[in-house]
């Protein structure tokens, strides 16, 4: 455990890396010096929460879920593993991947080898957490055109149609943020990608729709975040597959299980 | 008393003594039901956790409040919507109430009374700023005149905490009462409902006279009394429901023949969403937090997953709710009203936008 006092230092110093970072290679770099590694290794859960919902917030790349995953199957930290069967993985360096919908998150190809129960778990955990930064900046984008945006005399923020889509946005992310929060082993990480995912489409649906023409150019940051959840969401389990499992699992057990208590 | 103690201890009792329901299903019998199911778990002491000592209780924290409802819910003991309406009545009482009505809590507790809430009026739903029930001071009393509707239970209430206009219009002029409700010059006429269990009536207020020792609080304190209700509204009742939901999932999986994983899974993460919330809420509230609109979220997040597991139901229960005579049918329908009491989903909406994302005025 590491105290209050030490993690918000430490949060601002994540904070200017991220927004001050060039390239992917540059802010993993700079995480390593400021010790994100030491901190996985000491407070996994607090280090994960900490610098995966600044990487949602900020929009910054930097491949650490690798370290992440490798941390949870025991392995030495700084190396590369596959998401997926196909061998998709954050590359390190990690040079941007132009073909892709996210270039900056800089996709390669790498072996393939599946993903022990306590990875899994991890990585959805700690892209969940992103999903949720990412979801907050879309809904303070929007929060901001909302106010600053006027039309029939009015700033659109006075318009009930438009608040409400805000005002959902921010309950699907502290819904997900929740189930985050007690995501304490695969089915509960499971449960909190799913809600993750569900949570980052509907901020991008609303804010996107609030921040109507200029959040459809690429001069305004909103895309950026837009495609970064769509990405997100689809690695480790989509929401829509892992709703799907989800409801398998039920259907075979027949039992619905209690997950968190009082 | 720490929660797993009272968790342990509590279901142990629970399995040594029989309360299972042994009624028609009507209204009246689940009252008699409530009535019995509190007796025996007030004089059990069970009952009487998580309240303060001077009303009655026996301290503790209000989180075990949260656990019994839980427990009790599970078991199916009683109804879920007319069991928590203690946990928005008994609270305002203590926080307001002079100690000579602080005497009346236990009676509540152990079911020998039920109480109602008297808030909406025909003309007065969301904005309930608006009201205008008359009280008028006439030397040592008030005199009532107005009408209240939509109001659960007041046909079985020997008591109400009644929402009047004392003063000029606005939040200011409101002041809370504590009304007998077999005081001459009042009517109740039950309302039938939608799902057909008339859980709500009209209570009519023609001239009714009501000590003035019966205020609760100081003249013009009534809309914040309203207002406190909400946190004990949105703690210990949610967790209650969501107890509930689980339940009607649990009887779903059982019942439904071939069910579509999809929509089980979309129904279940609700579910989750609002158990997690709303379990930091209760921490938050049991370190002594101050809970305020963000409950607003907890809110929508409930009627949310309340609607869409009964539409769950319905979906993977071809003609349950439809044809013949299934319990889903009441409770699909009730779970419409989710989404109205309490404050609007609209209403929710608005708090949000306003006080959580400070959009400013519509
Ligand atoms: C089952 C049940 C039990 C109840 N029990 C009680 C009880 O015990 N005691 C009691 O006092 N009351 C009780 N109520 C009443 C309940 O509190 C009111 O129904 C509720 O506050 C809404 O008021 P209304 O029905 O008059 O709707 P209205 O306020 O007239 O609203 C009609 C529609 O307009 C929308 N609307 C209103 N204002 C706005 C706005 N500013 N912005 C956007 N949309 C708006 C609403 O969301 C709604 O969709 C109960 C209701 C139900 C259904």
């Amino acid at each position: 455990m590491i105290d209050a006092a030490d993690l918000a230092l430490l949060s601002e110093g994540l904070r200017s890396a991220m927004a001050e970072a060039r390239s992917a290679a540059g802010l993993d770099a700079a995480l390593a010096e400021l010790g994100w590694r030491e901190l996985l290794e000491e407070s996994p859960d607090e280090a994960v929460a900490l610098v995966f919902g600044l990487l949602g917030e900020t929009g910054a790349h930097a491949p650490v879920l690798n370290d992440v995953l490798l941390h949870a199957m025991k392995r030495p930290l700084g190396g590369v593993v596959a998401l997926r069967e196909d061998g998709l993985a954050f590359g390190r360096p990690g040079e941007p991947s132009p073909a892709d919908l996210d270039p900056a998150l800089g996709l390669c190809r790498v072996a393939w080898e599946p993903l022990t129960d306590e990875a899994l778990a991890a990585g959805r955990r700690a892209l969940g957490l992103q999903i949720v930064g990412a979801g907050r900046t879309m809904l303070a984008l929007a929060r901001e055109h909302a106010l600053a945006r006027t039309q029939f005399g009015r700033p659109v923020a006075a318009f009930q149609a438009v608040r409400h889509r805000l005002a959902e946005t921010l309950v699907a992310l502290e819904g997900a943020q929740a189930a985050l929060e007690h995501a304490t082993d695969p089915m509960t990480a499971k449960l909190g990608k799913a809600l993750a995912g569900r949570a980052g489409l509907t901020a991008m649906r609303h804010c996107q729709q609030v921040l109507a023409g200029i959040g459809f150019t690429a001069e305004h940051r909103f895309h950026l975040f837009a495609r970064r959840v769509l990405v997100l969401d689809d690695l480790l389990g989509s929401a829509s597959a892992l709703t799907r499992e989800i409801g398998e699992s039920l259907e075979a057990s027949r039992i619905v299980p209690r997950l968190v208590d009082l | 008393m720490h929660v797993d103690e009272f968790r342990t201890g509590l279901r142990a009792w629970l399995d040594e003594h029989d309360l299972r329901p042994v009624h028609d299903g009507s209204l009246d019998g689940h009252m008699a039901q409530l009535s019995r199911v509190r007796r025996a778990l007030f004089d059990a002491g069970w009952m009487r956790w998580g309240w303060p000592e001077h009303a009655g209780g026996l301290g503790g924290p209000v989180i075990l409040r949260a656990v019994l409802g839980e427990e009790v819910v599970a078991r199916d003991l009683a109804e879920p919507g007319i069991y928590t309406l203690i946990e928005v009545l008994a609270p305002t009482l203590i926080r307001y109430a002079s100690p000579e009505l602080l005497g009346f809590v236990p009676k509540l507790l152990a079911g020998e009374e039920t109480w109602c809430q008297g808030f909406s009026e025909p003309g007065t739903g969301s904005d309930l700023a608006s009201l205008s029930t008359r009280a008028v001071r006439d030397g040592d009393a008030w005199v009532i005149d107005g009408q209240k509707v939509w109001t659960s239970l007041a046909q079985y209430a020997r008591r109400c905490v009644l929402l009047t206009r004392t003063g000029g219009p606005g939040h200011r002029g409101i002041s809370a009462f504590l009304v007998d409700m077999d005081s001459p010059g009042i009517t109740v006429r039950p309302i039938e409902t939608m799902h057909g269990r008339d859980e709500f009536a009209e209570v009519f207020f023609d001239g009714v006279r009501v000590p003035a020792a019966r205020m609760l609080g100081a003249e013009g304190q009534g809309w914040e009394i309203a207002m406190s209700i909400l946190p004990d509204e949105r703690s210990s009742c949610f967790w209650q429901r969501i107890a509930y939901l689980y339940n009607r999932l649990d009887r779903l999986l059982a019942e439904a023949p071939a069910a579509s994983p999809r929509q089980l899974g979309e129904a279940f993460l609700d579910l989750h969403a609002i158990r997690c919330r709303s379990r930091l809420t209760q921490h938050r509230r049991t370190r002594g937090d101050r809970l305020g609109a963000e409950t607003s979220v907890d809110k929508v997040l409930l009627a949310t997953a309340e609607q869409r597991l009964f539409d769950t139901a319905r979906d993977l229960l071809p003609g349950a709710v439809e044809y013949g005579d299934s319990p889903w049918r009441e409770e699909y329908l009730y779970s419409r009203a989710a989404t109205i009491y309490g404050g609007t989903a609209e209403i929710q909406r608005n708090i949000i936008a306003k006080r959580l994302l400070s959009l400013g005025n519509e």
